[in-house]
């Protein structure tokens, strides 16, 4: 099934997009929910969503990095020359990822446990990951644009600065600010919240879904649509499917609509990977011999089904604790 | 044979890669070798606290909180530094890491994802959980913490002494290398050494009586006590290394030596103190001695990295691809093409080189030497040639690989090789706006016999 070939590059496509989902999530959670406890914090507005969120940004920053590593290795082995090569244009621009990273961090645990510092410390910490979101834009089209490398180098220009940039980053935002939504409003129903919350997140599940169509067409006014394989159809039904899920949760927030949304936004997360990816994949790398020939697949592979069992046991654990 | 691959090179000013890459990697290697023994020290004393040890308990619940800050926070973030910086020093030498072990790294991976969830779900929920589930819980995140080190010990260790891997004998000989165990063990050994020197810190500054506070430290001290077994893996790793690197190490290269000397030193006054002193005189640790010894043993760490760094010279990885990125395959290619023909990329300040001859030399520069050397920053290759004559440049320059036996061998032509000989002389001269294009038949002539004589293999390493 296109992309997902029978050899090497397969399966390190399939694992490198499933990872790079998951990643999304916890990053998506991360941007979006910063900016929300912020502005709310600025608002100086009583809500047990913020409340929520902040308790659960630096865990969820942290599940972010982690989820991170895993397609950063696999994008290595798809793309190397491409990727190693753009980020050594960015050069110490892009070194600054890790720092504000850290900066970013730290700024949430101030929020979650200062009063005082929280409306500085949100401001900060959504700086920081806005930061690397840009960064991790630049990098995805400078990859691209070898014809740029050579320019850019020459001139010692740390930003890219292409026109699809901008579109680009608005469609993650918006994409972000639904899988925010998403995975908040699991957290509020498991903590039985009320409804009016829900419907907020809902209206933010919905707007993030027009931001993420607008960007779209700006980006596909930009540089059209390239051949999906039927992957882009798959991408429109899901988010139709998810858009569904979130007005039925507008209307009955402890419905079904939530369901929907997860079942829709997943595939949606899924498809859009795919799509995202299309336009690179003219610049997958050959595998090299060292790479195809590489053993411990089996290690792997039973360490994954190992590492599988003991989430869930983890999970299964911290349901048992006393409530607080 | 595939063309030469040429990537943009960035500089960083008076400093030299290899502090670069050293700054972030030391840090990190202290920070993530804290943490896998924080975990069997927690799970120790979480042990002693289920006993009825009510100081160990409170020990567990507040220390456990630094180390997921320190560790998970700037331990992984680290981690992803290192890998970014590496592809800044020397991006082939991580794509061959890549490459060669991707499903390792994946597998390490998975094990660093257990490490953070348990963790992260004892430092959350531990308080409200019964005996049994922390115990679990921490014993799984000290496992799964050593398991990382497990196999990426395995990688990095490879890059000195692939071993089996260079006849052919796949990634599982390269992975259990001849100093895999020594490493692994000696890492091992250091981890809980420094978490036993941070748990002395943070026992000093709870809220204890003096006798309560000893009884504390003397537990913690216990993990201190396999440093007493590392002069054994020292020796061990020392004797499993090539015998060029040895040498270096034991005297060959001064400061290498000195940074032996200065680990074992400090890993001496360590042990010393703790064993000696704490457990067997039975004396006590203050917070300042307790926080000056944990800064020795960073110390320490630093020491053995450099030293651990500098004894793959030539190589980043050995008899595989040199410090300059350039396989020795290549090196006999390059020999004949030239070190630069085919690098796509211009140089950024192009206009202050009076001559071509410059900017070909500049270039070389960029190619060869700039993975070890600035020009004049750290390891300036002006300061180190200035009293040189022009033969002895040209001379030590072709035979490079004589003239140092931890360099590697010159990767370009006669062309090359007076072209740089150029640009360090005009560097030395102040950089005046007219200089002299050197290319006198007879001395290019001289050089091509040299690099003739001297061929492309590497004094050591092969």
């Amino acid at each position: 099934m296109w992309p997902l070939t029978t050899d090497a590059h397969g399966l390190w496509l399939a694992l490198y997009l499933l990872t790079f989902c998951l990643h999304a999530v916890f990053v998506g959670y991360v941007l979006i929910g910063t900016t929300y406890a912020l502005v709310q914090a600025v608002r100086r507005s009583e809500d047990p969503i913020a409340e929520q969120i902040r308790d659960r940004l630096p865990f969820m920053l942290g599940c972010g990095i982690t989820a991170g590593v895993a397609p950063l290795l696999f994008l290595q082995l798809l793309y190397q020359r491409h990727f190693y090569s753009s980020n050594l244009i960015l050069g110490p621009r892009w070194g600054a990822v890790v720092p504000a990273l850290i900066l970013g961090f730290y700024a949430l645990y101030v929020a979650k446990s200062s009063e005082k510092w929280r409306k500085l410390a949100l401001g900060v910490g959504s700086l920081c990951f806005l930061f690397v979101a840009w960064s991790w834009t630049e990098m995805h089209l400078l990859m691209q644009d070898e014809p740029a490398w050579k320019t850019m180098y020459a001139a010692g220009d740390r930003l890219y600065g292409d026109g699809g940039v901008a579109p680009r980053l608005l469609l993650w935002l918006g994409m972000m600010t639904s899988l925010f939504a998403g995975v908040a409003a699991w957290t509020a129903v498991s903590q039985k919240l009320a409804a009016p919350p829900l419907r907020r997140l809902a209206v933010f599940g919905l707007a993030g879904k027009l931001v993420a169509g607008i960007a779209l067409a700006w980006l596909a006014s930009r540089s059209g649509v390239v051949e999906t394989h039927g992957w882009l159809y798959l991408f429109i039904i899901a988010t139709v499917v998810e858009l569904v899920g979130w007005i039925a949760m507008l209307r009955a927030p402890h419905g079904i609509g939530l369901w929907v949304v997860t079942a829709g936004g997943t595939a949606a997360l899924v498809a859009g990977a795919v799509v995202r990816e299309a336009p690179r994949l003219v610049i997958l790398e050959p595998p090299r011999p060292a790479a195809l020939e590489a053993g411990g697949f089996p290690v792997f592979a039973l360490t994954l089904v190992f590492g599988v069992v003991v989430l869930v046991w983890i999970v299964r654990t911290i349901r048992t604790a006393r409530p607080e | 044979m595939d063309p030469v691959p040429y990537y943009p090179v960035n500089e960083f000013g008076p400093l030299m890669k290899g502090l670069v890459i050293g700054g972030v990697g030391i840090l990190h290697v202290f920070l993530a070798q804290f943490a896998i023994g924080g975990g069997m020290l927690l799970y120790a004393f979480e042990r002693r606290a289920q006993r009825g040890d009510a100081d160990a308990r409170a020990f567990v619940d507040g220390y456990f909180r630094i180390l997921v800050l320190v560790s998970f926070v700037l331990g992984a973030l680290t981690g992803v530094a290192m890998w970014f910086t590496t592809i800044q020093v020397g991006a082939r030498t991580i794509g061959l890491m890549v490459d060669e072990f991707h499903w390792l790294w994946a597998t390490e991976w998975v094990w660093f994802s257990i490490e953070v969830c348990s963790g992260y779900a004892f430092y959350r929920f531990g308080a409200r959980l019964d005996d049994r589930a922390r115990r679990r819980l921490l014993g799984l995140y000290a496992f799964a913490a050593w398991m990382s080190l497990f196999w990426i010990n395995g990688i990095l260790s490879w890059q000195l002494t692939p071993g089996g891997w260079l006849e052919g004998g796949g990634m599982w000989a390269g992975f259990f290398n001849p100093t895999f165990w020594p490493s692994l063990l000696f890492r091992t050994a250091v981890s809980t050494t420094l978490a036993a020197l941070a748990a002395c810190v943070v026992i000093n500054m709870m809220d204890l009586p003096r006798e309560r506070k000893l009884a504390l430290i003397r537990g913690a001290a216990k993990f201190a006590v396999p440093i007493a077994a590392m002069p054994l893996f020292a020796l061990w790793f020392l004797s499993a290394i090539p015998e060029d690197s040895r040498s270096w190490l034991l005297g060959g290269s001064m400061p290498m030596t000195m940074f032996v000397g200065i680990a074992a030193g400090a890993s001496a006054l360590i042990g010393g103190y703790v064993i000696v002193g704490i457990l067997m005189k039975k004396l006590t640790l203050n917070v300042a001695t307790a926080a000056l010894l944990l800064m020795l043993a960073f110390g320490a760490t630093a020491a053995g990295e450099f030293v651990r760094e500098g004894a793959r010279k030539p190589f980043t990885v050995r008899g595989t691809l040199y410090s300059t990125s350039i396989t020795p395959a290549e090196v006999e290619v390059l020999r004949k093409t030239g070190a630069t023909t085919h690098d796509p990329y211009p140089l950024r300040d192009e206009h202050r080189y009076p001559s071509a001859q410059l900017i070909l030399g500049a270039k070389v520069h960029r190619t060869l030497c700039d993975a070890c050397h600035t020009l004049h920053g750290s390891n300036a290759l002006v300061e180190l040639v200035r009293t040189w004559t022009d033969d002895q440049l040209r001379l030590n320059i072709s035979k490079l690989q004589r003239t140092k036996g931890f360099m590697p061998p010159f990767a370009g032509t006669a062309d090359d090789v007076e072209a740089i000989v150029q640009l360090l002389k005009w560097e030395a001269a102040g950089t005046p706006d007219a200089w002299p294009v050197s290319n006198d038949p007879a001395t290019l002539a001289q050089i091509t016999r040299w690099l003739d004589e001297v061929g492309t293999s590497p004094m050591g390493g092969q």
